[in-house]
């Protein structure tokens, strides 16, 4: 079949979508635009699958398909084109983005029913999907940047998507500031990547890597990767950058579904795990990369653990997960950060659209201590966020299993890895399984805190629909990465993820694993994740006071925590401040002072000497004679000196 | 010394001091007094310069006619005391005279630089006076003629106008 | 040429050079003097040294344009004297005055 044409509608269907719907921006019609947009992105995601199809039917070693569509920036010896590239790598991403994609766009149609600005929702929705296939496609660093900037763009306007309030018009603001921030460094990334290799294009940049890592800390590719990972932490929230993610739960919650826990954030994953030859090279930046997300994956999840918004509790988790997706991609397991990136993908996107359908009912509240024992109200949405929750904290066989073992396993067995790291992967996992069964208990067990006026009730087709779909992939999504270890146990069940992966990532070399060891690790995993929802089901439904007494024991740490550690405050009173002060006195210093005192001074002098010229006319008609004859008599000397 | 440059010199001189009278004389009525004897002056030269007819319609017209009518219209006003005579300003006053004193010097210069080029006439070259009026009178009937015309409608034209603007409608003595 | 020969010998240049006098003569006094009537008369001064010097170019020259010359500025300036007089007298109806120091209403 015609490859480059069906790439092109994959990309250009949400395209067209969004200027469809742009046009009519003004129609309070969720049907209709819903329906418009949605059918774009199903477009979209029965092209991806013809191409996969495709994809499948070549060999392991030419498993590319490649199209360039034209010469994009031709400046003597730098030529970048508008490429695409699909690989095994951009494949897993286009199916995930499209498909929860359709699933959440059909679940907006219902969630923005009576929202005025429909229209404009689903435009700018189907924007931020196509943004996002322009970043994954794109076969150089410059498509992918116009995509990463793009999507940065969109959540901007879907964050602040209601932005008659201030409030929520400033979380989007955060957002992009943030993000740009991030973008800064990711084009000195670029910058540095181009003066070393002399191109941007992934599959070159990839083929010229050294064999030999670098040591140094101020190598061109350590810098390179260095400069591209703190773009990749303000995309996909990871310390320092992540304050935006909490803040951004403003926006509608499908937007949250979409972009903050199934496809913008991971962009910064998937980012690395495209360049990892390159990364495995600079070992420096791989160390910094797999701190970075053990710590985010465990502050994060203390932070999430004494939440009261469903949502804010969701974002720390992202937040966490994708963390957990960091420290994969530093300890040299792409792999298993691409498997954790799938799953999490299903059941996280599964627990926003769940959230959303909780809000719903609960007429747009969103604090769970006012909600409680919903699960006889909402039956659908509890039994697909029961299977969520069950993926999430990582019981097998749901999919979270899978992936976040693969994850703590190879943070202990890589050469990359390292005891220290595992321990905290560990430690999070657990935080992970107790501030989620928190979340369960307090939203849908128990006894009931729902105020009398609110009359919970299952929300429509159009909403339930996609969550049972989640749900199901959040039970079966596992199954295309069992490991070794249970696979031969098991009739020889291949890792079907790893072969897909394995010609596309190159991994670092590792001795041969002792099959105890694995299945120890598994136990100590599912044991804590278990231990932990025990006693989070018995702080918060069988023995409510007790967590409110530990908080009054520990009223410090408790402060401390529940203010997500005063680093929104730190981040305004140590940057923002000082720079707005600064913009401030340099405004009123040079501009007020300087060059508005520039313009008076020379609109005086023009006045001035405009007042002076004037005054040779005085009415005295002899002057004028005078002016004459002086004029006669100069010229007559220029004439005769001549 | 021929008669002629005595003639000349003597002229030359009446011309001048009674110019330079005009100018600085505060008195209106010695100014126009002193202006009619210059006036005669430049007659006088004419006809040294064999301009006869000319000579003659200077001194009917301007010596005459032009004259007195200055002296009319100076009858009219009341010019005992003359409050301010010359231009106030000793700066602009110092300017005027300067600019007056280099346009001279420019000409007379201009006048030297050129003056072998300027035509030196023998007497044969003059013109003879009986036949200069009848010559004169010729070109002006033929050659000139729609000027000679023009002059004619322009002075019936000055005539109605001055009496139109001169109209008595207040009178020129205070009124009692 | 000597000085003698300068005094005795009267050509065209005498003329001009008396003519060129007059007429710096008369525009001092136009600069110079406040009353409008004698700015009117040494207006007149300075058109007659313009007819001096045209008649000694007759002369001199052997053509008779000059004189024809004459005759139309002399006209022409006995008409404008006229004028110029005729409006000094409606000015002195309307303001009493001549002395052009009071007519600076044309101020910038």
């Amino acid at each position: 079949m015609n490859q480059p044409l069906i790439l092109a509608i994959l990309i250009l269907a949400p395209f067209v979508g969004f200027l469809i719907n742009g046009f009519r921006y003004k129609k309070h019609s969720a049907m209709v635009s819903g329906s418009i947009a949605t059918g774009m992105v199903f477009i979209s995601f029965i092209c991806s699958l013809l191409l996969v199809i495709d994809l499948i039917g070549l060999p392991d070693e030419t498993r590319r398909i490649s199209v360039s569509y034209f010469d994009w920036i031709v400046i003597s010896n730098f030529k970048v084109d508008m490429g695409f590239v699909i690989d095994q790598i951009s494949a897993i991403m286009i199916l995930v983005v499209t498909g929860v994609g359709s699933l959440i766009h059909l679940f907006s149609i219902g969630y923005m029913a009576h929202d005025k600005g429909a229209a404009k929702y689903f435009s700018y929705l189907n924007l931020f999907l196509f943004s996002m296939l322009l970043l994954v496609l794109g076969s150089n660093l410059l498509v992918m940047f116009v995509g990463w900037e793009l999507v940065g763009l969109c959540s901007y306007l879907l964050i602040g998507f209601w932005f008659t309030d201030a409030e929520k018009a400033a979380a989007g603001m955060k957002a992009f500031i943030t993000n740009r921030i991030g973008d800064a460094f990711f084009l000195l990334g670029i910058f540095t990547l181009f003066l070393t290799f002399g191109t941007v294009n992934f599959h070159d940049i990839n083929s010229m890597v050294p064999l030999t890592a670098e040591i140094a800390w101020l190598a061109p590719i350590t810098l390179g990767t260095l400069f591209l990972f703190i773009g990749a932490t303000g995309k996909s929230a990871q310390i320092p950058l992540y304050v935006w993610l909490p803040d951004a739960m403003a926006g509608p919650t499908p937007v949250s579904a979409l972009i903050h826990a199934a496809t913008m954030v991971t962009a910064g994953v998937y980012m690395i795990v495209r360049l990892n030859p390159l990364f495995l090279a600079a070992p420096n930046t791989l160390m910094i990369v797999a701190i970075i997300g053990a710590l985010t994956a465990v502050f994060a999840a203390t932070i999430g653990m004494l939440q009261w918004d469903i949502k804010k509790i969701l974002a720390y988790s992202t937040i966490s997960q994708l963390g957990y997706m960091f420290l994969a991609c530093g300890v040299g397991a792409f792999g298993a950060a691409m498997f954790h990136l799938m799953t999490h993908a299903f059941f996280k996107a599964l627990m926003f659209l769940g959230s959303g359908s909780v809000i719903h009912a609960m007429h747009e509240e969103q604090d769970i201590r006012k909600m409680g024992a919903l699960k006889k109200y909402l039956p659908i949405t509890h039994v697909t966020f029961f299977m969520g929750w069950l993926a999430i904290i990582g019981i097998p066989p749901f999919a979270g299993f899978f992936s976040k073992d693969e994850i703590l396993w190879m943070s202990f067995h890589s050469p990359l890895g390292h005891v220290g790291l595992w321990a905290m992967g560990a430690f999070g996992a657990l935080l992970t399984s107790f501030y989620m069964t928190r979340l369960m208990c307090l939203t849908f067990w128990g006894k009931s805190r729902v105020p009398k006026e609110v009359h919970p009730h299952e929300s429509p087709w159009l909403m339930t629909v996609p969550l049972m779909v989640l749900g199901l992939l959040s039970v079966i999504g596992g199954w295309i990465g069992i490991p070794k270890v249970i696979g031969e146990n098991l009739g020889e069940l291949p890792n079907i993820l790893e072969h897909w992966l394995e010609p596309a990532i190159k991994m670092p070399a590792m001795t041969a694993a002792e099959p105890s060891t694995e299945w120890m690790m598994m136990g100590i995993s599912v044991g804590l994740a278990l231990i932990s929802a025990a006693v989070a089901y018995h702080f918060y439904v069988q023995d409510p006071e007790k967590p409110k007494k530990l908080a009054e024991i520990f009223k410090g740490p408790y402060k401390l925590i529940y203010n997500k550690y005063f680093v929104d405050e730190m981040y305004f009173a140590g940057i923002i401040h000082p720079f707005v002060k600064l913009s401030k006195n340099i405004w009123y210093y040079i501009d007020v002072n300087f060059i508005d005192k520039t313009t008076y001074v020379i609109s005086d002098l023009v006045r001035g000497g405009g007042t002076f010229v004037r005054g040779i006319q005085n009415g005295n008609i002899q002057q004028y004679a005078m002016y004459i004859a002086l004029g006669i008599v100069a010229t007559l000397t220029f004439i005769l000196v001549r | 010394m021929t008669p002629d440059a005595i003639l000349f010199w003597i002229l030359a001189v009446v011309t001048v001091v009674s110019a330079i009278t005009v100018v600085l004389i505060t008195n209106p009525i010695y100014s126009a007094l002193a202006l009619a004897m210059a006036m005669i002056g430049i007659s006088a030269l004419f006809v040294t310069l064999n301009a006869y007819f000319i000579a003659g319609v200077q001194l009917i017209v301007y010596a005459g006619a032009v004259m007195v009518l200055f002296v009319m219209v100076l009858m009219l006003f009341d010019l005992r005391h003359e409050l301010q005579a010359f231009t106030r300003g000793k700066i602009s006053g110092a300017v005027k005279i300067a600019c007056v004193g280099m346009l001279a010097g420019l000409v007379v210069g201009a006048i030297y630089m050129s003056s072998s080029s300027l035509i030196h006439a023998s007497a044969a070259e003059t013109m003879s006076s009986v036949d200069a009026t009848k010559q004169l009178g010729k070109l002006l009937f033929t050659q000139y003629l729609f000027g000679f015309e023009a002059l004619g409608v322009l002075l019936l034209v000055v005539a109605v106008g001055c009496v139109a603007l001169a109209r008595s409608k207040g009178g020129t003595h205070e009124h009692h | 040429m000597s000085i003698t020969e300068m005094i005795t010998d009267v050509g065209l240049d005498h003329y001009l050079i008396l003519s060129a006098i007059l007429f710096v003569t008369g525009m001092a006094g136009v600069l110079l003097r406040k009353n409008a009537i004698v700015l009117l008369m040494s207006l007149e001064l300075m058109l007659n040294a313009v007819n001096l010097t045209f008649v000694a170019f007759s002369h001199y020259g052997g053509k008779l344009e000059g004189q024809v010359m004459v005759f139309f500025v002399m006209t022409i300036a006995a008409a404008e004297a006229s004028v110029g007089l005729a409006l000094i007298v409606s000015i002195f109806k309307r303001f009493r005055e001549v002395n052009i120091r009071f007519f600076e209403h044309l101020k910038g």
